[in-house]
């Protein structure tokens, strides 16, 4: 079971967490859902398109405009409080690092926060507990937040990403999360060159087995691209074809820009395995 | 002495567990557990499951009604019943009879003298009986029908469908085996032993026809016929 503020999911549902930036410069929306009003439809489109979370960003995870704790808080807060009154029973996630901020947008009704940078504040853990919140443990290799990988390498970068992520884990429930609340994330790209993030995808079943439920975030990333060499808009396919694998290997939430192929796929992918139904079976059987 | 008749098809998709979440077949099963319902009312000895299958034979009650190398969400062997006589014993199952059940299997190409002969068995049967018979017409009815088009098949299943409705042996009876077996159609043996089972006994059945339709391009009929 799986435990994501208000609401569970039993350990064969596949997860789509919708990415919703309210940020100016992010890598492939370049500020579309900046605005609230066009945020708040681009939520009610990923729900209507089959999300079960939303995950709210207020920073660019690279380089780029300086966004303060302040104005992170003035982007996600209030915009979590009318995505919660709206949608009461949607998972809410917000991708911050900082622990401030983490409390303001718990205050406001997120459900979920998605540290992707890794523990880099190590009081965002205390405050999901504090607000019975859930927790993403993702590895970074120790980069500080929005900080691309320069010159990275790993003995063995799986190895590194469970030690890491599990450590991470333990350590927010011994300050007080609940252990069914949390999730581990390799964090493809993150502190990774394309060749660490293409074995992170192979091996992940590695991690599925150290029986933490992960998280993957692989949309349109740039080991997609490099892996095609197709800019952003075209990587889609590719995208799709790691969420696939992932899905084979056990993955359990993905965080996604295109939420209804997103679906699709890992429709199919737990029908194959056969956690899923097909939908509608008639031929040769009629 | 036979009791009363229930007619229903063999589609896999009986199996529930089969047709996916959506379940294609639900009108379909729900008329034939009203019709398997309506003919256990005559509270039998015993129930006989009548199926075509390759050859004529009686089976071991004690096999599962599983749908065996059809597949299915576990997956899938064949390792059970005849599709006919599975079906009808899955049917017996929903529909909640715990009684005794008797299985037999005729060749899909028994000719009429066979089919005679079982039919006189059955109404020299000394309990009470049901008789479950599993079968359906032409599967030659359309471009997307397991066997695509065949203009005779209409014919063929309007009088099917006719001897049904009108609780008339005669109209089975007259079925050609031979046309049957070039529609497609895998009730006809089936049908015949049950006609020739009622006109052995000099019946005037009641009939009913539950359901009738083809909506997969096989002709599907659900009847009864209480004697």
């Amino acid at each position: 079971m799986l435990k994501l503020g208000r609401r569970t999911f039993a350990d064969t549902d596949l997860l789509v967490m919708a990415i919703v930036n309210r940020t100016r410069d992010s890598f492939y929306d370049n500020g579309a859902t900046f605005a609230e009003d066009k945020a708040l439809d681009r939520v009610r489109q990923v729900v209507a398109e089959g999300a079960d979370i939303v995950d709210v960003g207020g920073v660019k995870a690279g380089p780029g405009e300086d966004v303060d704790a302040a104005e992170e808080i003035r982007r996600t807060a209030g915009f979590v409080a009318k995505v919660r009154a709206e949608f009461p029973h949607l998972v809410i996630s917000v991708d911050t690092w900082r622990a401030e901020v983490g409390r303001a947008v718990c205050r406001a009704g997120a459900d979920l926060l998605n540290d992707a940078w890794g523990g880099h504040d190590p009081g965002l853990a205390e405050v999901a507990a504090e607000h019975d919140a859930a927790l993403v443990c993702a590895h970074t290799g120790g980069l500080a937040p929005r900080t691309p990988p320069h010159r990275m390498g790993y003995d063995d970068v799986v190895r590194a990403a469970i030690d890491d992520t599990v450590a991470l884990a333990e350590r927010a429930v011994t300050v007080g999360v609940r252990r069914d609340s949390i999730l581990i994330d390799p964090a493809h790209d993150f502190g990774k060159n394309t060749w660490h993030s293409l074995e992170i995808t192979r091996r992940l079943d590695e991690m599925v087995a150290t029986g933490w439920p992960v998280l993957v975030s692989l949309s349109r990333k740039d080991f997609v691209g490099e892996a095609l060499d197709l800019p952003v808009g075209e990587r889609l396919n590719g995208t799709l074809a790691a969420t696939a694998v992932s899905a084979w290997h056990g993955a359990r939430v993905y965080r996604a820009h295109d939420v209804a192929s997103t679906r699709q796929v890992l429709d199919m992918v737990a029908t194959i395995r056969g956690s899923r139904d097909p939908a509608r079976v008639v031929r040769g059987l009629a | 002495m036979i009791r009363a008749a229930a007619v229903c098809p063999q589609p896999p998709l009986l199996f529930r567990e089969l047709a996916g979440s959506q379940d294609a077949a639900e009108e379909l099963r729900a008329a034939c557990h009203r019709a398997v319902s309506q003919v256990l009312t005559a509270t039998p000895d015993v129930v006989v499951v009548i199926g075509g299958d390759e050859r004529t034979a009686v089976w071991d009650v004690a096999l599962a009604p599983a749908p065996g190398g059809f597949g299915g969400p576990a997956g899938g062997r064949r390792d059970g019943l005849p599709l006919s006589l599975g079906v009808g014993r899955r049917l017996l199952e929903e529909a909640g009879w715990t009684g005794p059940v008797e299985l037999r299997a005729v060749a899909w190409d028994a000719d009429s003298a066979e089919v005679v002969r079982l039919g006189a068995g059955l109404a020299a049967h000394e309990d009470d009986v049901v008789l479950l018979v599993l079968g359906e017409g032409s599967a030659r009815r359309g471009d997307k029908a397991p066997g695509y088009v065949d203009d005779r098949a209409f014919g063929y299943d309007a009088e099917t469908r006719r001897a049904l409705a009108d609780g008339h042996p005669e109209g089975l009876l007259r079925q050609d085996p031979r046309l049957a077996h070039e529609l497609m159609a895998g009730g006809r043996a089936a049908f015949q032993v049950m006609a020739a089972a009622v006109r052995a006994q000099g019946a005037s059945p009641r009939a009913e026809v539950h359901y009738s339709d083809d909506p997969f391009g096989v002709m599907y009929a659900v009847a009864t016929w209480l004697l």
